[in-house]
């Protein structure tokens, strides 16, 4: 097994140097017939990085990527390691952009024999296409038969209308803005009851231009993709070095599997917030308490509502603060495990100020945006919360040496 | 698509109709007895009714609820218009503002999933979806505005909210922050 595990990855180029130099990674244990020296621990971290986005895409902003290898299920030849996914831990599950994937990997099928397709709602629109087997390699790590949603799917070009009624589609690397996306919050799964309640989600397709809304098994539907490795599987953790103020045109961090499970992740005396039942946390701004507020990496800028701030006037850019001089701004998190981070200083620029300084900055550490009253009780704290920190998100359900999760620690 | 709206011009009388002798019974707290008339008359007139929300008569409420097989949970008067809470099957819940006029001036959601957009907008679905995306986008923001149309939403995987309402049509005195 673990050769197997070896030779598939060192398929994936990218991966390869890291994965030989650790003797093949932790890709089982069993099946050796003498009794071996322990094992070298599995390599558990791999790079990201923000930049402008997929070569295809329009360009993005404070927007966290990496690589990962896919495999056809099984396969140690038919495999592809696709760069510029988005690390996204305000989701769950691995997606995939069919026009950048070369493999065909294959379609779950229910116990009826019907083939398995999600529509993924985001806020800003909708995804549509097939859920499909893969074994999955990043870092040292592999989650074999994952289920992935394969996005834009030439098999499924038909989109059933309770999913196109949900918005907006956005099944092209343009309109996604990745080559795929990584989604490793606080949660197993990406529907809470989708096993027992029917969400305009998960179809079932007894063809391809057939697909009604269904039940499913929850080993079926699409997970936090960490769930599924063999090893490191209670949460990761993600470190990203400071920014200046300025911004930059790219800064490089390390994303790294499992909490207190090799040397490079042990709990140290960060602060554990529990998030709830929305994987959500209780923040106090400018006097309000607002209950829906998160702190997320796939959210690109600080998202609050602040009538006080000037908003910019450039066509485009009206929703985001400008304010003259910039601002140092404090906000509490409050843990429904109870524990407070108090006067947590953030700062606010000048968008437009930002991108008239160079225009090939992609990393923006004080951009900022409204979110309209109507969607007060929200703070949304995008990934600017993440530079110059390590932080870390447990898995509900998993056992740390500071707590169980679901948790964000930093 | 090219759905049951372009019946409008048919399903308009039979809406007036049906808005006499459902809201009384509103207004009377039998919520339970008017959505279940409401969901009934709806589904014996079966697809010529006109339906959509946004912008259309408080009948269309009904119709919502209807169409989306979910229930009516609660109808409030708030100073300057009415809210219909509606329970969709998936769990989220949608709210529909309707103004003295007996116009449905907003819509609000959140729970898991999106309410069908396209039932609730009506006529301003179209208008939502083809707009560009516009520069910046991530996946967690929705700040539109076209016209008198403002659709806007925020959350995140599994939390999902957002409202749409007409600017044009808010009631005076109607603060925008109540709208949610």
């Amino acid at each position: 097994m673990a050769l197997l595990g070896a030779l598939r990855v060192c398929l994936g180029a990218a991966l390869c140097v890291s994965v030989i130099s650790c003797g093949g990674g932790g890709g089982g244990g069993g099946g050796g017939t003498t009794t071996p020296p322990p094992p070298p621990p599995t390599v558990n971290t791999t790079s990201v990085i923000v930049d402008q986005g997929p070569a295809t895409g329009s360009g993005s902003v404070n927007t966290l990527f990496t690589s990962v290898t896919v495999c056809v299920p099984g396969s140690t030849t038919s495999c592809q390691t696709i760069d510029h996914i988005q690390v996204d831990t305000g989701s769950y599950g691995l997606r995939l952009l069919a026009p950048v994937l070369t493999l065909t990997l294959p379609v779950e099928k229910l116990s009826n024999g019907n083939s398995l397709a999600e529509c993924t709602q985001f806020v800003d629109g909708y995804s549509w296409g097939p859920v499909a087997s893969a074994d999955l390699t990043i870092a040292g790590e592999t989650a074999k038969s994952l289920p992935v949603q394969v996005i834009g799917d030439s098999r499924f070009t038909t989109v059933p209308s309770t999913c196109s009624s949900t918005g907006t589609q956005e099944d092209t690397v343009a309109k996604f803005g990745a080559n795929g996306i990584l989604g490793i919050g606080p949660f197993q799964l990406d529907c809470g009851d989708c096993d027992t309640v029917v969400h305009p989600q998960y179809y079932a397709c007894a063809t391809a231009a057939n697909c009604v809304e269904t039940l499913v098994p929850t080993a079926m539907q699409v997970p936090n993709p960490v769930t599924l490795f063999a090893a490191d599987n209670n949460g990761i953790i993600i470190d990203l070095p400071t920014v200046a103020p300025a911004g930059a045109v790219t800064v490089s961090g390390q994303l790294i599997f499992g909490i207190d499970t090799q040397s490079n992740n042990q709990s140290g005396t960060q602060t554990v917030l529990t998030v709830d039942g929305n994987a959500e946390l209780l923040m106090t701004f400018n006097g309000q308490t607002l209950a829906m507020s998160f702190i997320d990496s796939g959210s690109n800028g600080i998202y609050f509502a602040d009538s006080s701030i000037s908003t910019c006037t450039t066509t485009g850019l009206t929703t985001f603060y400008c304010p003259a001089n910039t601002l140092s701004l404090g906000l509490s998190i409050q843990g429904a495990n109870g524990v407070m981070v108090n006067n947590l200083v953030f700062t606010v620029g000048n968008l437009e100020t930002m991108l008239n300084a160079d225009p090939t900055f992609n990393v923006f550490p004080e951009l900022a945006g409204t979110l309209p009253a109507g969607n007060a009780g929200s703070f949304d704290y995008g990934l600017a919360f993440f530079y110059g920190k390590r932080v870390a998100v447990a898995v509900e359900g998993n056992k740390t040496s500071v707590g169980t999760g679901p948790y964000i620690a930093f | 698509m090219s759905d049951n709206r372009s019946n409008e011009p048919n399903g308009a009388a039979p809406l007036k109709y049906l808005r006499r002798i459902t809201m009384p019974l509103i207004r009377s707290g039998e919520i339970r007895i008017a959505a279940l008339s409401g969901a009934l008359l709806i589904a014996s007139l079966g697809p010529r009714i006109a339906f959509a929300t946004l912008g259309e008569a408080e009948m269309s409420v009904h119709s919502d609820v209807a169409q989306l097989n979910a229930s009516i949970k609660s109808s409030q008067d708030r100073a300057g218009y009415r809210v219909h809470e509606i329970q969709l099957p998936g769990g989220t819940m949608l709210r529909e503002f309707v103004a003295p006029d007996g116009n449905v001036f907003a819509v609000a959601w959140n729970g898991p999933t999106k309410p069908n957009l396209r039932q609730v907008l009506g006529k301003h679905f179209d208008t939502y979806v083809s707009a560009p995306k516009p520069k910046f986008a991530d996946r967690r923001h929705v700040n539109f505005q076209q016209g008198d149309l403002v659709v806007q939403a925020g959350g995140h995987m599994r939390a999902l909210s957002g409202r749409a309402y007409l600017a044009g049509a808010i009631p005076a005195g109607v603060n925008l922050g109540d709208l949610h």
